[in-house]
């Protein structure tokens, strides 16, 4: 009997471990390139929608200024994010773990 | 523009839909050329015709109050002295300075203060775009279209930049923006909500999403314009006998072509009056050349246009109101049906 639950305890430990390692190598890692992805694709549609922000005329900003009120703290958080932007490579370098 | 006004007006379109009895009439053409004494008189046809009839200027100079000797505002009000005549004015201007107020409030409601301050800058900027006017004035137009049930005919007098007509070739390109910018939205919310693992909750979500409301919302409208400038509408430039204004309506005939917006006809407008044959002297000299070569003008006119002359119209000695309307829309032969 003790052997037995030796060998379960082992295998807990064990599956545990590797649940881990799946979700830190694997799962989590992909999660959040997903997100950063999604991110940039927000950014994308921000510049579409506001691209005179950045003095690009726009026929459309007229209209999808009146998405400023529910889009308020993404706006200026992509602001922020769009003039800090060094390079597409420091953003899209900084999505993996060495 | 509160959720609740977004849906009565998309009821309003729906109504629209069901009646397809109303018909609107574009009158374009360079500054000056008459297009408000043509689209006055051509509403007046109408009105005799037995047609309930609205004039919607869009000019800031707003000479539809001259020429009916009354004043309107942006509601659309009887006509004094013509029965079934209606008329209204709207003013770009002030539609502008509405929308960014009606955001300004919304935006109060919806955000903390540090966040209002933040947009409020690209908020304002927005409304002073050079497209802002064009925009503010095609939504005028869809609120227009879409309320126009009690009205067999609505006869929009454009205001003379070519920016109006431009306009009605809008409906298409901002639709197709519209639809990328939908995409884009759904493609991140989706991956948002994929790179959502175990019990988290997704940083947004489809459903109800508030921007994809407003955008579809919006899509509608310009979807219920289209239709309605292709299958409703007809359009008419006026034109006087000179080189700028042919050249303008060669442009214009191009743009609303390109458009897919065929033009129905010309109206040629300020022609000279020829004087009497026995008449001498140097004003009737002055007037038989005009004649001459207006005459060659209006031939070129005919060759070079592919859009009929539905009427010429001879000038007056004085600004067109009141009974000389009237004598103006019996030398107008556009067919009214």
């Amino acid at each position: 009997m003790e052997l037995a639950d030796r060998i379960a305890t082992f295998r807990a430990t064990l599956e545990e471990w590797l649940h881990g390692l799946y979700h830190g190598m694997i799962a989590h890692p992909a999660t959040e390139k997903i997100e950063q992805e999604a991110e940039d694709l927000e950014d994308a549609f921000m510049l579409a929608c506001f691209p005179d922000a950045f003095g690009i005329p726009s026929p459309v900003s007229y209209y999808t200024a009146e998405l400023l009120p529910y889009l308020g703290e993404e706006y200026a958080a992509w602001e922020r994010r769009m003039w800090d932007r060094q390079s597409l490579i420091e953003r899209k370098g900084h999505q993996y773990h060495f | 523009m509160s959720e609740s006004t977004t849906t009565t007006r998309s009821e309003d379109a729906t109504a629209v839909d069901d009646s397809t009895g109303t018909e609107f009439v574009f009158v374009g053409g360079k500054g000056g050329v008459g297009k408000t004494t043509v689209s006055s008189a051509y509403a007046l046809e109408c009105v005799e015709a037995g047609l309930e009839t609205l004039i919607v200027s869009t000019d800031p100079a707003h000479s539809t109050a001259d020429v009916f000797e009354q004043t309107f505002d942006d509601d659309p009000q009887p006509v004094e002295g013509y029965d079934g005549l209606s008329a209204m004015e709207i003013d770009p201007d002030q539609e502008v300075q509405e929308h960014l107020t009606d955001l300004k409030r919304q935006l109060n409601d919806q955000l903390s203060a540090g966040m209002v301050n933040e947009v409020d800058a690209q908020l304002e900027m927005a409304h002073q775009t050079p497209g802002a006017y064009e925009a503010a004035l095609f939504d005028r137009f869809i609120e227009v279209m879409r309320n126009a049930d009690p009205y067999d005919r609505v006869v929009f007098d454009t205001s003379p930049t070519g920016a109006t007509l431009r306009l009605l070739a809008l409906p298409d390109l901002l639709q197709g923006w519209i639809d990328r910018l939908m995409d884009k939205r759904e493609h991140s919310i989706d991956l948002y909500e994929k790179a959502a693992i175990g019990n988290q909750a997704p940083r947004r979500v489809m459903d109800g999403d508030p921007i994809l409301a407003r955008l579809q919302a919006r899509k509608e409208r310009f979807e219920f314009a289209g239709e309605v400038l292709r299958e409703q509408s007809s359009f008419y430039l006026v034109l006087n006998p000179d080189e700028l204004s042919i050249r303008e309506t060669q442009r214009s005939l191009a743009q609303l072509h390109d458009a897919d917006l065929p033009v129905e006809g010309l109206v040629v407008n300020r022609l000279t009056p020829e004087p009497e044959s026995h008449e001498e002297g140097r004003g009737a000299t002055y007037l038989r050349q005009r004649v001459e070569t207006e005459r060659d003008r209006l031939e070129r006119i005919d060759r070079e246009f592919d859009v009929p002359v539905v009427a010429t119209i001879e000038t007056r000695v004085e600004e067109v109101r009141g009974s000389l309307l009237e004598e103006v829309a019996a030398e107008l032969n556009v067919s009214v049906n």
